[in-house]
């Protein structure tokens, strides 16, 4: 382990971890529900660096990404169902990304919405047509980390330390109504979504392969997993103990993006409200880039294109073209006017529905000795995926109903 | 051909991709062509490339929809040109001797060859 390249690996991790929707169901869970709902961002931390693990894990020993052995292991019908509903659940993603970092460009600018977003998407495209994969990843990354000033803030507004302790227990507020009961289970599922991402999985263990992992770079992945998305984690339930703290008994509804930067510049004035607004920007620039590129990385994988971007654009152009084409169909939907809110909420909630595909066949195939070898996994890994493969299941089955009945967590 | 294990052709080496003598990806095995009569044993003969190939595999309404997307382009690698078999299908020669680059080398067509690092 090359201790300055694992540092990079990490902090990368940590400034890449919150994207548009968690800043907005974090911020929401804390104004509406306290401190309640911080247990279930810890749960799906741990979910997600297990599922994480596991694919960094089959990169480096198997040398095949997710939606390679996605399609040999569930077969070409249910692969082309799983390679579709992927493909939606991540273009609206991207396109709440781009619409995400245009409303941020417009707050710190006062430019034109739509011709950020127009803007942005250029840089974008100028970006992963310039730079190698590992430039593309530590920029956004270690830019993201203007993102800990929301954890400075919550330190500077002296907290209750022990009611943030307390949400870390998994609870239920006492007295909701039957109304509330929904709303917390509709923002537990949404936060589950947010978390557990499928893009993340697909864009982490396509970044093994593109960063040549091999078996004695195993730690690296374990300790990256672990280290970058735990320590990411704790900035999203900063953002969430500070709403809790500032906007709730205030009974504010950070009901746009932007609201959150208020949580840095209650206590540190306009330096903090830009500096968050710079790390909202930059965290949320490096999630478009990733949903695209993990949407192009399916597409390629799943039809056995020449694909990466450790390669030069015109050494894979069908993967070429596809990328372009992905974040240009993301700008189309943000350029029809449709409001990032509502994009972020199609996104959960697509997202949450394809979750158990994605995450079968890899919990298959990291299981299965022929291909691991003695990396496959062992008792603890297999429980926790198994137990967590079991929730995503039941949040997804929930997921639609409970969006239906709290008019996606308005209600 | 020499298979890192037994082949169970359906479970085992359809959907797997291929990677051509350079290690470029060029192409999943979509099917696969078998050699024989009823009653006795069957060879494999040729694996089956490009969405073509599918035709066996997905319904029929798909299939118009996957022709009108991808066409039915279908390219045949005889097993001799097979070199091993394990967590992909390694080739013996390049994706162009094969006739694997068609699409890749059209899109190329369109990308500019400069400004990368």
């Amino acid at each position: 382990m090359n201790p300055l390249e694992l540092t990079l690996g990490i902090m990368t991790a940590v400034g890449g971890f919150v994207d548009i929707s968690e800043l907005v169901f974090a911020a929401k869970a804390g104004s509406t529900f306290g401190y309640a709902l911080i247990w279930v961002f810890a749960f799906s931390t741990v979910g997600i660096i297990v599922f994480s693990e596991m694919s960094g894990r089959v990169a480096a020993v198997a040398k095949q990404p997710v939606f390679n052995l996605m399609r040999h292991r569930l077969g070409l019908k249910l692969g082309l169902v799983t390679l579709a509903a992927s493909m939606i659940a991540n273009l609206i993603t991207c396109a709440a990304e781009i619409g995400g970092v245009a409303l941020v460009l417009n707050y710190l600018s006062g430019a034109p919405y739509l011709l950020m977003a127009v803007a942005m998407t250029a840089v974008f495209i100028l970006s992963i047509w310039v730079l190698p994969f590992k430039w593309i990843e530590r920029t956004y990354g270690l830019l993201g980390l203007f993102m800990i000033v929301f954890a400075a803030a919550l330190v500077a507004i002296h907290p209750p330390w022990g009611k943030i302790a307390g949400g870390l227990i998994p609870q239920v507020p006492p007295g909701l109504s039957r109304k509330e009961l929904l709303n917390f289970a509709y923002f537990a599922v949404a936060i589950i979504s947010a978390v557990m991402f499928p893009y993340e999985v697909y864009f982490y263990s396509s970044g093994g392969i593109e960063e040549e992992w091999s078996l004695k770079d195993i730690m690296t992945n374990r300790v990256t997993a672990v280290l970058g998305m735990g320590l990411g984690s704790l900035l999203a339930i900063a953002i969430l103990s500070n709403s809790a703290q500032q906007f709730g008994p205030a009974n504010v509804d950070p009901a746009i993006p932007g609201t959150a930067a208020l949580e840095a510049a209650i206590p540190f004035g306009k330096w903090g409200l830009i500096l968050a607004l710079l790390g909202m920007l930059f965290a949320i620039a490096g999630a478009a880039i990733e949903t695209c590129m993990a949407n192009a990385y399916s597409i390629a994988q799943f039809f056995g294109w020449a694909w990466g971007r450790h390669k030069k654009p015109w050494e894979a152009p069908r993967f070429t073209i596809t990328w372009i084409v992905l974040l240009l169909l993301g700008l189309g939907i943000v350029l029809t006017g449709v409001d990032v809110m509502t994009l972020v909420e199609f996104a959960i909630l697509f997202s949450i529905l394809v979750l158990p595909l994605t995450y079968l066949p890899l919990l298959l195939l990291s299981g299965d000795r022929k291909y691991m070898g003695e990396q496959v996994n062992g008792p603890v890994t297999r429980i926790l995926g198994w137990a967590y493969f079991a929730v995503i299941t039941v949040a997804a089955l929930a997921a639609l109903p409970l969006y239906l009945l709290t008019s996606g967590g308005n209600g | 051909m020499t298979p890192d294990g037994p082949i169970k052709l359906v479970s085992e080496l359809l959907d797997l991709p291929l990677l051509d003598s350079n290690g470029r990806f060029c192409g999943i095995v979509d099917d696969v062509e078998l050699d024989g009569e009823p009653g006795k044993s069957l060879k494999l003969k040729a694996l089956l490339v490009g969405p073509g190939a599918y035709s066996g595999r997905l319904p029929g309404w798909s299939m118009r929809l996957v022709k009108w997307i991808a066409g039915d382009r279908i390219t045949r690698i005889p097993m001799a040109e097979i070199r091993t078999i394990g967590s992909a299908a390694y080739l013996k020669q390049t994706a162009a001797d094969l006739g694997l680059d068609k699409s890749e080398s059209a899109a190329r067509r369109w990308i500019p060859k400069r400004g990368a690092l």
